[in-house]
């Protein structure tokens, strides 16, 4: 009687936990794996050799060229800015830290066009430093500076927003027990502080990029959508859908999305890397052989 | 090292974490920190250590002014509750730490470096786990890595925040014997920090109890504990009765007994009340001393713990006493019996100091 109610609640979770999981796998089926798939079905829509073609246009290119520029600056760039203020909000108490947090959320709160004309009003021919930098021959609007500026401004918030409540969960201990044992300031940072945030700065690298590489909004209003100058990646996506194009649309699209894959497996290449992750996989493996035995 | 504070202060915003403090720790000595949460010994220590800096007053390490040194120039180990450990480091990277970070003309070579940490992780019975990482180790053992790693550096002083707080009881009584043999071998200055007063008295040579950011009292163990020089301080070290002072024609009792002529009590003062511990309340046959019913026995391994219904005081607050299991096995007072009690020592403070706790 005992065994047979035990039976019928155990499968009675097993039950539940299947339904759980179908659920999950359903919902990234429908809104994840099919939309992808969707973008690589139309891209090969018409052959392998049109989607080469499409992909090896020089516009598609010169797109495909800008938008790992601006990745390259603007990423870095938020990486040493997202460290910086997460460690000072994180490990430090001072007088304006409540408005520095809000600072930073403001690109979330933006919408990305009034980010753009933020840009415009301030750069651009007629806006405050318009008639300086026409003066000195400085082009910002319309140009690569304006869209890299646009995207750190959009991207700004991920690192330090991944990192700020990781530091503050790990507190100040382990870097007072480093100057305590003689470490400089440097010497701590590289030592404890960066190997203690690596996952979630990497988790907020990733973001940053994705984001850096996908900004429509933003870029759009300062780019001046020059073909083979200034368009960016969903920039040129975008002209050549307008174009009825759609080939080369979804075949750059395509780009896009194996870009964003790459990270991905970039990240867990990483992870699988280091030394004492694969330890603690080994650790749970050796658990599960003993009990099974 | 021999350390001294002077006229230490230090506020965060309204709140005076620690007023006024004066200490000397002579080289070599134990020191506890002893006090409720809240009560400066943590902010204290951190100021000796250079984490925090005060307000006012002066830290001074063999007589030099300290007090704006930054850390790494103190030479003192830091030990705190959760350990912090470079989870990222093995055990032995973990140690080597405070050796690798020196500039390149004094860092030890590295086979030396190795030598030494692995007799530091011998020293602490650890010998064997030089390549396991932090979360591959028991509470105990982390702390003990922690230690090693902060000895690495030959402190001159040991600081130590609550150091066996998160362990459990086993662990920490081993832990504290072990502490206080590895002071006695390798004769540096440490002060620890803790709020569990069995835990001050098994391991200093000297307790200073702290209480609202002030030196409450400071001496040896035992004088702490059997001659408290405030209410808040007898309470503190210990289990303690609480009785109320009756004056009664120019004399003093307690209950019937008659405390006038062993205590010091001014006719017309009539708030004291005296602070009596478990083990000082003698138990007799009914008739001697005052009336009380037994309501409750517990035996906890070589003592006996007495609940007792004093005639006259309030049903819901029994006294407490103490007595050797010889002496309960001999007598076995039941529950229900009605003894008679005396005092054997009490001691008499204003009321007004009862709110300290």
């Amino acid at each position: 009687m005992a065994a047979a109610e035990v039976r019928s609640v155990g499968t009675g979770a097993a039950s539940g936990r299947l339904l759980l999981i179908a659920a999950a796998l359903l919902f990234l089926g429908l809104f994840l794996v099919l939309p992808l798939l969707a973008v690589f079905v139309q891209a090969l829509a018409k052959g392998v050799s049109a989607y080469f073609i499409a992909i090896s246009d020089p516009n598609a290119w010169a797109s495909v060229k800008l938008t790992l520029t601006v990745a390259a600056i603007a990423v870095p760039f938020n990486l040493v800015f997202g460290v910086a203020a997460a460690w000072a909000i994180a490990k430090f108490e001072f007088r304006g830290k409540s408005t520095l947090i809000t600072l930073i959320d403001l690109p979330f709160a933006v919408s990305p066009v009034i980010a753009g004309l933020i840009f415009i009003l301030l750069f651009g021919s007629h806006g405050w430093f318009g008639g300086y930098l026409r003066a000195h021959h400085i082009r910002v609007v319309f140009a690569v500076p304006g869209i890299v500026l646009a995207t750190i401004f959009v991207t700004f918030p991920f690192i330090a927003r991944e990192l700020i409540p990781v530091m503050q969960a790990q507190g100040k201990d382990d870097e007072e027990t480093a100057l305590s044992l003689g470490a400089t300031g440097w010497q701590t940072f590289w030592r404890v502080t960066l190997p203690n945030i690596r996952w979630g700065l990497m988790y907020g690298v990733l973001l940053c990029n994705a984001r850096a590489m996908g900004e429509f909004g933003a870029v759009s209003v300062v780019s001046g959508h020059v073909r083979g100058l200034t368009n960016t990646m969903p920039l040129h996506v975008e002209i050549l859908y307008n174009e009825y194009n759609y080939t080369a649309a979804f075949a750059v699209a395509s780009l896009l999305a194996l870009l964003a894959l790459l990270t991905l497996v970039g990240k867990s290449f990483l992870e699988w890397r280091q030394p004492e992750l694969r330890h603690a996989v080994a650790q749970a493996r050796d658990r599960t052989r003993r009990e099974k035995t | 090292m021999s350390i001294a504070l002077r006229g230490i202060g230090k506020q965060f915003g309204e709140f005076a974490a620690v007023k006024d403090i004066d200490l000397d720790v002579p080289t070599g000595a134990l020191i506890a920190l002893l006090g409720p949460s809240g009560c400066g010994k943590t902010t204290l220590l951190r100021i000796i250590a250079g984490l925090e800096t005060p307000d006012e007053g002066q830290v001074l390490f063999d007589g030099r002014d300290a007090t704006l040194w930054p850390i790494r120039d103190r030479n003192v180990g830091f030990v705190f509750q959760h350990y912090a450990l470079f989870r990222h480091m093995s055990v032995f990277e973990n140690v080597a730490f405070g050796l690798k970070v020196k500039p390149r003309r004094e860092r030890p070579a590295l086979k030396d470096i190795r030598r030494k940490v692995q007799s530091l992780l011998e020293l602490v019975q650890l010998g064997w786990a030089g390549d396991r990482y932090p979360a591959q180790l028991s509470g105990g053992q982390r702390q003990r890595v922690a230690l090693a790693r902060a000895l690495a550096v030959d402190p001159d002083v040991l600081l130590l925040d609550e150091p066996f707080g998160a362990l459990d009881s086993q662990v920490r009584h081993e832990l504290r014997r072990w502490l206080r043999r590895l002071h006695d071998e390798l004769h540096f200055t440490s002060i620890f920090v803790t709020h569990d007063q069995q835990e001050a008295i098994e391991v200093a040579d000297t307790i200073v109890v702290l209480n609202r950011g002030r030196i409450e009292q400071c001496g040896v163990p035992g004088e702490v504990y059997d001659l408290p020089t405030s209410a808040f301080v007898h309470r503190f070290l210990g289990q303690v009765n609480e009785l109320p002072v009756q004056l009664r024609d120019g004399r003093a009792y307690l209950g019937p007994i008659d405390i006038s002529p062993a205590t010091d009590v001014r006719t017309g003062d009539a708030n004291n009340i005296a602070l009596i511990r478990p083990h000082e309340i003698e138990i007799g046959p009914e008739g001697v001393g005052w009336p009380a019913t037994v309501i409750a026995v517990r035996v906890i391994g070589p003592i006996v713990r007495l609940e007792l219904n004093a005639q006259g005081l309030p049903a819901n607050e029994p006294l407490e006493a103490e007595i050797s299991r010889e002496r309960y096995e001999g007598e076995r007072f039941g529950v229900g019996q009605t003894v008679g009690l005396r005092f054997r020592r009490w001691q008499v403070y204003p009321a007004a100091s009862g709110a300290a706790a």
